[in-house]
């Protein structure tokens, strides 16, 4: 009964932190996803600042927007590097930072 | 008989004496009428494009991505190299319109009379690359449509094909064509013409008449030179006339100079003969005996033209007047002038001189110049080797980003030279020598003074910038435009930073205290009446212009008038005989230079 509860356990366990470090890895994917679109959006407002399209005004507003998501990304990455425990927070945290974004 | 010159400076029109345009006007001769014309690169490929404009559309809707939009916009965009381009299907139009049998072309100097020769290739290899866009098109219409026909686009191909192979061939024939290369008895000119018959020779062209034009009897030693390099070929001496041969009865006594047999020089009773008492080098013989050093300081004017915060100066006007001597005693001056500025001598003309003006060898990379000041730097750019290095180093990055937009095929574009080659790899070397990519980074060069090819690609140069910008701008629109299926990619942050660097360039240019140019004349008539076009075309540009050289002027010899030349300044540079060459005697010569007054 033991042995069967803790292979029960155990596999719970597993599969659960499992889960979790599945659910850490795609949020960070998401997040670098996240960053080279921000990269990307960031570059094409340069282009349209060349083909005078966009005034630098306009630009430095956009810049600032992108620039502080990008620390923010790179904040949380950093809380996540340091160990186990706080990765899931810091899969916590990046999800409400998301959901921040999707609202706003 | 028509006469065509393609040369964008023309001179044609000021020989005859008789104003010309891109439509051939009768000149009346002795033996009935001579039509003449000077093409204009511009408005013949708008005419060209005009005319083609539905098969060209086609033929980019089938062979890219591309929406009518961005095609018709593509459509309009300016071509560097356009007067290369387009000289020969207007040369054939034009004989053919006339119906003259005979046509005589006065080509551009050296370096673009070599581009002109190889377009021919070009066209067909254009042809070749626009018949592969249609490849796809074809086979489509075979699978789903049964047979495919040929249609107005094929039509189009297949004439750009024929008209690059039978130019070709043509060019190579002699019963029907023949080159003829008009020189000066100067040890430059000879240098130039040896290494232009040689690439000739290699493409099957050869030059059967070699023309030594201003022939003195004191010319004997290079003369002798001449008739050694080219003893395989027919030479014709022409005598330097007291007046610049102008207008027809002038030109009819050329003409008949020429046809005489293998005339020597001295022979004509017309050819000017020293005088009596005139000195063969007396202006330096003076400056050297009270020369303070080896470098001998220039006069004020040196300051006039070339304030210190100059970055750019250019050194440009007709070929033969001595643009490259005059920038290399300039750039010597300078040297000495501000010891502590990094400077660079920079040849764009592909028929490069410098190094055998400064008598040291060099090559394309910045050397120092052996026997001048530390901070004194040359380089004759060649562009064909940059252009090779380019497009080893990018053509699968370009060959990706066009992948993204057209068909295969296209990327075999970049198998081509393309036309205005020269103009735009001296374009990007400006840019890296005058042009820091991150502000506040450190400069290579604090000076580049700049020998340009001759006038009419002296502009082209200077219109590059625009051209280029168009060209990075359509780029980035079409990165924009779809970026949803394409990405944005390394190639869209350089064309943002290509089109930063060329802004700044722009602007650096138009800027009077930062970009200058000064043109190289002679007191003749017919570099005199190109100058002055070339200041007109400067001004339209609003690049500055603080003075005009006016190069060999002899003690008692004719003197341009000033007003020609507008708020100019003149420098007169004296004549000397054989003309200077070498560090110690160009750094001698340009102490003899004096601003005229008023």
């Amino acid at each position: 009964m033991i042995a069967i509860a803790i292979v029960i356990l155990d596999s719970l366990l597993i599969g659960g932190i499992k889960f979790v470090l599945d659910k850490v890895a795609s949020a960070v994917d998401e997040e670098m996803n996240d960053e080279g679109s921000l990269r990307e959006e960031l570059l094409a407002a340069q282009m349209r600042v060349e083909l005078g399209e966009m005034d630098e005004e306009e630009f430095a507003e956009l810049e600032a927007v992108i620039l502080a998501r990008l620390r923010e990304i790179r904040d949380a990455q950093r809380g996540e590097a340091s160990g186990a425990v706080s990765l899931g927070s810091g899969a916590f945290e990046v999800d409400v930072s998301f959901g921040g974004d999707e609202n706003e | 008989m028509l006469a065509v010159s393609t040369d964008p400076a023309h001179s044609l029109g000021d020989a005859f004496d008789v104003p010309l345009s891109a439509e051939p006007v009768p000149i009346k001769t002795r033996r009935g009428d001579l039509l003449a014309a000077e093409l204009a690169a511009g408005p013949a490929l708008g005419r060209w494009r005009g005319e083609h404009r539905r098969s060209l559309k086609e033929i980019a809707a089938r062979g890219t991505y591309l929406d009518e939009e961005d095609v018709e916009r593509f459509l309009d965009l300016s071509l560097p190299g356009a007067d290369e381009l387009l000289a020969w299907l207007e040369l054939e139009r034009l004989a053919s319109e006339t119906h003259c049998e005979e046509l005589v072309v006065d080509a551009a100097p050296t370096a673009h009379t070599l581009r002109l020769l190889a377009m021919p290739e070009a066209l067909s290899g254009l042809a070749r690359v626009l018949d592969r866009m249609q490849a796809r098109h074809r086979l489509l219409a075979e699978r789903f449509g049964g047979a495919w026909r040929p249609d107005e686009s094929d039509e189009l191909i297949a004439d750009l094909e024929t008209q690059g192979r039978r130019i070709a061939e043509r060019l190579r024939d002699p019963e029907r064509s023949a080159v003829s290369w008009v020189m000066l008895p100067e040890a430059l000119s000879l240098a130039e013409t040896k290494d232009a018959l040689k690439a000739l020779d290699e493409a099957d062209i050869p030059v059967r008449e070699v023309i030594v034009n201003r022939v003195q009897a004191r010319d004997g030693e290079v003369i002798e030179e001449i008739q050694r390099a080219f003893s395989d070929r027919t030479l014709r001496f022409l005598p330097e006339e007291a007046r610049e041969p102008r207008g027809m009865a002038a030109l009819r006594r050329v003409g008949r100079g020429l046809r005489e047999p293998h005339p020597r020089p001295g022979i004509n009773a017309r050819a000017k003969q020293k005088q009596p008492g005139e000195p063969d080098w007396s202006p330096l013989q003076g400056a050297l005996s009270t020369s303070p050093g080896i470098y001998a300081r220039a006069g004020a004017w040196l300051e006039d033209i070339a304030p210190d915060n100059l970055r750019l100066l250019f050194l440009g006007g007709k070929g033969g007047v001595g643009k490259t001597t005059c920038a290399a005693a300039i750039a010597l001056a300078l040297a000495e002038h501000h010891p502590k500025a990094r400077i660079l001598l920079l040849s764009t003309d592909p028929a490069h001189s410098i190094a055998d003006v400064l008598e040291i060898p060099l090559g394309d990379d910045e050397r120092p110049v052996l026997g001048a000041p530390q901070n004194l730097r040359a380089r004759e750019l060649d562009a064909t080797r940059a252009f090779d290095a380019w497009r080893e180093r990018h053509a699968g990055k370009v060959g990706e980003a066009m992948g993204a937009f057209t068909s295969e095929g296209v990327g075999d574009l970049l198998d081509l030279t393309p036309p205005g080659l020269d103009e735009l790899i001296a374009l990007s070397t400006l840019l890296d020598t005058v042009i820091d990519p991150t502000v506040g980074g450190e400069r290579p060069y604090d000076l580049v003074v700049v020998d340009t090819a001759p006038t009419g690609h002296a502009l082209r140069l200077l219109e590059m910038p625009d051209l280029a910008l168009s060209w990075d701008h359509y780029l980035l629109s079409l990165l924009l435009k779809y970026r949803e299926a394409v990405g944005l990619g390394d190639l869209a942050a350089e064309l943002v930073q290509l089109s930063r660097s060329l802004k700044r360039l722009d602007a650096l240019l138009r800027d009077p205290d930062r970009t200058r140019f000064v043109a190289v004349t002679r007191a003749a008539e017919l570099p005199r009446r190109e100058t002055v076009r070339l200041l007109e075309s400067l001004e339209k540009l609003s690049i500055a212009v603080p003075a005009v050289i006016v190069n060999a002027v002899a003690p008692d010899g004719e003197k341009p008038p000033r007003e020609r030349f507008g708020r100019c300044d003149i420098i007169e540079a004296p004549a000397a005989f054989p003309p200077p060459r070498g560090v110690r005697r160009l750094a001698e010569w340009v102490r003899t230079w004096e601003k005229a007054t008023e």
